[in-house]
């Protein structure tokens, strides 16, 4: 089934095309990433289907229904969760919070029933609280939920920031670049967890990602942006040998490998 | 004349055009006082994304400059107001010094909060020192004379504010378009940081931004102590929060906004209340209701430019 | 462990009690007026912190909501010969003047007016940010003081009210006070707090994780607008006179500076800093009294203690800008573990 289906989406700021007639079909159990030099759109493109813009032309569907324009909160609830770029932690919250929080979206009781600390509202904390240092415990930080989110070194907090995602039930995880900053180490355990989780939570993972290492050792299917234009599409076999990337992108990129 | 007056009278329920010319320019006399604070708030609003809560208080203060100038020293009025208008730039300057630098790469909040702390501190002081009871602002006959047109009588006041506005407004404008300062002081308000390593000396621009907003607004305070000539230590607070207004009307960060919107509020004012006696008493909301139908449609003001945060 | 902390805590609420009983046999009625205050000022402190310290959202529009609380009370409380006193320039408007019901109730309809009112400039001044936000409440606040001080048939406009039964004692202001620490701590402590709290951290990665901004800060700048206008009723009643001057702007920074000096975001520090400014500023009244040391007169000087006041918030800004707490709180696991010189009790994994 499709899960999420986008079509011909433009973005355009003022005059400048951010992204043009993107294109995108992600079915269940999946993994696509998203490649392209730095400033080609890509972010725009997670930003636009995460409801952070509302796309200047076309539309985006989710399991067959309209989502266009609608806002992240509401799209996060219909199941697609996303971590940034730029790590957005709650950084002056601790490691247990900043993955409690995200589970607020599902809670049913209103704030009279939590701060009455109702029956209802009881029961749902202690599933959430369940749920979330399970969520911990997978990522590895089930010693570190006490700490302040910030104080936790870089890799620990991509991975909280995963665990995050996770705690809001998506069907799809969209991740801005998650092995950035880290060490070829690192990044052979972030593979690794990727393919983990997608099995473990049955997710459909479309994912942003510089390192061809990552990139190529999981993805089923690859898209790579140019100038907010998608210049291929294709399994990493195709990438690698498509003229037109290797002109575009991978040229450049075997200069960091 | 008694023809058109008639059309008039019968388009503004009653009001004869005389009355209305005395309502348009006290309007626009008060739009003038208005927009002088406003820029100083804008210029400000423009360099380092601040709201200066103090500068209404600066404004206060240059009153009572000129008012000791002129009783205790004995001072003629125009050295004392150039004098007084002096010293509020260097307050001006004392206070970024003081207050806003320290806390330049500080969380918003703080400096918000550091500017409300000044602005009471400046209002405190002013009883300590002034005395709280309001004290008679000395009057300049030259300035505060009438004149007489046919049967109404216009303060001299009423065109000099508006003139001496406009003429700062140009030498403002002069000096950011055409002198290094002014190119400095744009450069910053762009982006300090940038403009920094480019080689202007962030610092120095940053205090003679405020030297000037101060002393525009000291221009302002002066003339609004010849117009309603009472001066006590919060007599700033208003027309410091009405100048604001003005300021987010036009567009903050943008001076001939500034302008346009102290001329909007001051004739405004004035204007609702010839027109509608009964709200009269509602004359201090109408800028605030303003305010925030303008925040809510038109948060940029009528000239501003939307700034996007990154994600 | 988990109820033995729960023990003490109903202890030391006990104990307080206690000690508010023997203050009300002992102290005189300067001193209970001034510990009435820092009850007060600890729901106001708690309410305003929801705001701005748990949510991030600065606002500058409390007086508003205490003024609304305090008009509120005083009508439904004050007896009708005394409302025929203070309406003679013009009478009372109609079901007003003869409407009564007994304090508590008063109260509550005051919180529940004030949160109306929250919620109505809330609605549409909460799509703006930072700054702009906290212009428009003090904007609305003051729009509120200028209806109040032309409705002369509902508020006796300028003139104010006088003769307000004073029906605050030092039980509802603690009893209040109390009640507000339990509630705001408990909604802070609960999923809804964490979402507040994930607001003021950061907005958008709040919103990605699912949290509607804007359906959660109307609802803390509501609920916080309740408990101020709560503050405002019993205020209004502990003075016995009221008058819409009182709602300046000045009243906020009141509270905004023991919010700033106990922590953005601290109960604990809020209670503590409400005692210190309220019971400091008490102490600091002679600087503008004049004394006699001997047959020394020394004038006093009026407002010195203002600048003083003024200064202090200015130095905690610019030099400790966390406050007391920052956004930590005093609970019985920091205070066991301050005596006891055990490590901190949180699992290994030192890096």
């Amino acid at each position: 089934m499709k899960l999420l289906k986008v079509e011909n989406v433009s973005m355009i700021f003022g005059g400048l095309t951010a992204v043009k007639e993107f294109n995108l079909e992600l079915n269940q159990g999946e993994i696509v990433a998203l490649i392209g030099p730095n400033g080609a759109g890509k972010t725009t493109a997670f930003n636009v289907i995460t409801g952070v813009y509302t796309p200047t032309i076309g539309h985006i569907s989710y399991k067959g229904k309209e989502i266009t324009g609608q806002r992240p909160d509401q799209i996060t609830k219909l199941g697609i969760a996303r971590t940034f770029q730029n790590i957005r932690l709650f950084k002056e919250l601790s490691v247990l919070d900043n993955v409690l929080i995200a589970n607020h979206l599902h809670l049913k009781s209103n704030f009279l029933e939590a701060t009455f600390k109702l029956p209802r509202y009881r029961r749902e904390e202690k599933e959430i609280l369940e749920k979330s240092l399970n969520l911990l415990e997978k990522v590895g930080l089930q010693d570190a939920q006490g700490e302040k989110a910030s104080s936790l070194p870089y890799g620990k907090q991509r991975r909280l920031e995963i665990a995050r995602a996770l705690a809001t039930n998506p069907a799809i995880l969209l991740l801005d670049e998650p092995a950035a900053g880290m060490n070829p180490k690192e990044t052979d355990d972030l593979t690794e967890f990727i393919r983990q989780i997608r099995d473990e939570f049955q997710l459909s993972i479309f994912m942003i990602e510089h390192h061809m290492q990552v990139v190529m050792g999981i993805s089923d299917r690859i898209c790579v942006f140019d100038y907010g234009v998608t210049i291929a599409e294709g399994n990493p076999y195709e990438i690698q040998n498509n003229q037109k990337v290797i002109e575009a992108y991978l040229g450049v990129a075997e200069d960091y490998a | 004349m008694m023809n058109l007056n008639a059309v008039f009278q019968y388009f503004t329920n009653g009001m004869d055009l005389g009355t209305f010319l005395q309502h348009l320019t006290n309007g626009i006399s008060l739009g003038s006082l208005y927009a002088l604070v406003a820029i100083g708030y804008t210029m400000v609003y423009g360099t380092l994304r601040l709201i200066n809560f103090a500068h209404g208080d600066v404004f206060m203060m240059t009153t009572y400059f000129a008012f000791y100038g002129v009783s205790t020293f004995m001072l003629p009025w125009y050295v004392s107001f150039i004098l007084a208008v002096i010293l509020t730039g260097a307050l001006g300057m004392l206070l970024e010094k003081g207050a806003y630098r320290p806390l330049r790469n500080a969380p918003k909040i703080s400096i918000m909060i550091s500017a409300i702390g000044a602005s009471f501190l400046l209002e405190n002081l002013a009883v300590v020192l002034f005395g709280g009871r309001p004290k008679a602002f000395p009057s300049v006959k030259v300035l505060t004379d009438s004149v007489q047109f046919g049967s109404v009588s216009i303060q001299k006041l009423t065109f000099v504010i508006p003139i001496v506005t406009i003429i700062f407004l140009f030498g403002l404008l002069y000096l950011l378009n055409h002198t290094k300062t002014g190119m400095a002081m744009r450069a910053v308000a762009k982006d300090y940081e940038t403009a920094g390593i480019m080689g202007v000396n962030v610092n120095l621009t940053i205090s003679q931004t405020f030297a000037i907003g101060s002393m525009l607004a000291a221009v302002g305070g002066i003339m609004w102590g010849l117009k309603f000539p009472q001066i006590a230590p919060l007599m700033g607070v208003m027309p410091g929060l009405k100048a604001f207004i003005a300021a987010v009307i036009g567009g903050i960060g943008n001076i001939k906004g500034a302008v346009i919107g102290g001329f909007i509020l001051g004739i405004g004012e004035i204007m609702i209340v010839a027109f509608l006696p009964s709200l009269s008493g509602y004359r201090d909301a109408f800028a605030f209701v303003f305010l925030i139908v303008i925040l809510l449609f038109k948060p940029t003001g009528i000239t501003g430019e939307k700034i996007a945060e990154k994600v | 462990m988990k109820q033995k902390k729960t023990l003490l805590t109903v202890i030391t609420i006990f104990v307080l009690f206690a000690l508010v009983y023997l203050a009300d046999q002992t102290l005189d009625p300067y001193k209970m007026r001034i510990l009435n205050l820092c009850a007060i000022y600890v729901v106001l402190g708690l309410s305003m912190n929801l705001i701005n310290g748990f949510t991030g959202l600065f606002s500058l529009g409390h007086a508003g909501f205490m003024a609304v609380g305090a008009y509120t009370t005083a009508i439904l409380t004050m007896p009708d010969v005394v409302k025929g006193q203070n309406f003679f320039m013009a009478p009372m408007m109609k079901p007003l003047d003869t409407a009564h019901v007994p304090f508590f109730l008063a109260l509550l309809i005051s919180g529940i007016l004030a949160g109306v009112v929250g919620y109505l400039i809330g609605a549409p001044a909460l799509r703006l940010r930072g700054d702009y936000l906290a212009i428009a409440t003090l904007g609305f606040a003051e729009i509120i003081r200028v209806v109040f001080t032309n409705m002369q048939s509902v508020t006796n406009g300028a003139l104010g009210l006088k003769g307000i039964p004073v029906s605050a004692n030092i039980w509802w202001t603690f009893g209040v006070a109390l009640v507000t620490v339990l509630v705001i701590g408990s909604l802070i402590n609960s999923s809804y707090g964490r979402a507040f709290k994930a607001i003021r951290e950061d907005e958008i990665a709040a919103e990605s994780m699912g949290i509607n901004l804007f359906k959660h800060k109307v609802l803390a700048f509501t609920i916080g607008a309740f408990f101020a206008g709560i503050g405002g009723g019993l205020l209004g009643s502990l003075l016995g006179t009221i008058d819409p001057l009182m709602f300046r702007f000045f009243l906020t920074f009141n509270v905004l500076l023991i919010i700033i000096l106990g922590g953005m975001g601290s109960i604990t520090g809020t209670i503590i800093s409400a005692f210190i400014i309220t019971i400091g500023g008490e102490l600091l009244r002679f600087l503008d009294e004049s004394m006699t040391i001997g047959n020394l007169v020394i004038p006093g000087i009026s407002g010195m203690r203002m600048v003083v006041f003024s200064a202090l918030l200015m130095i905690v800004v610019l030099f400790f800008n966390r406050g007391i707490m920052g956004t930590k709180e005093l609970s019985w696991d920091s205070f066991f573990n301050k005596f006891s010189k055990k490590p901190l009790a949180k699992g290994g994994n030192k890096q």
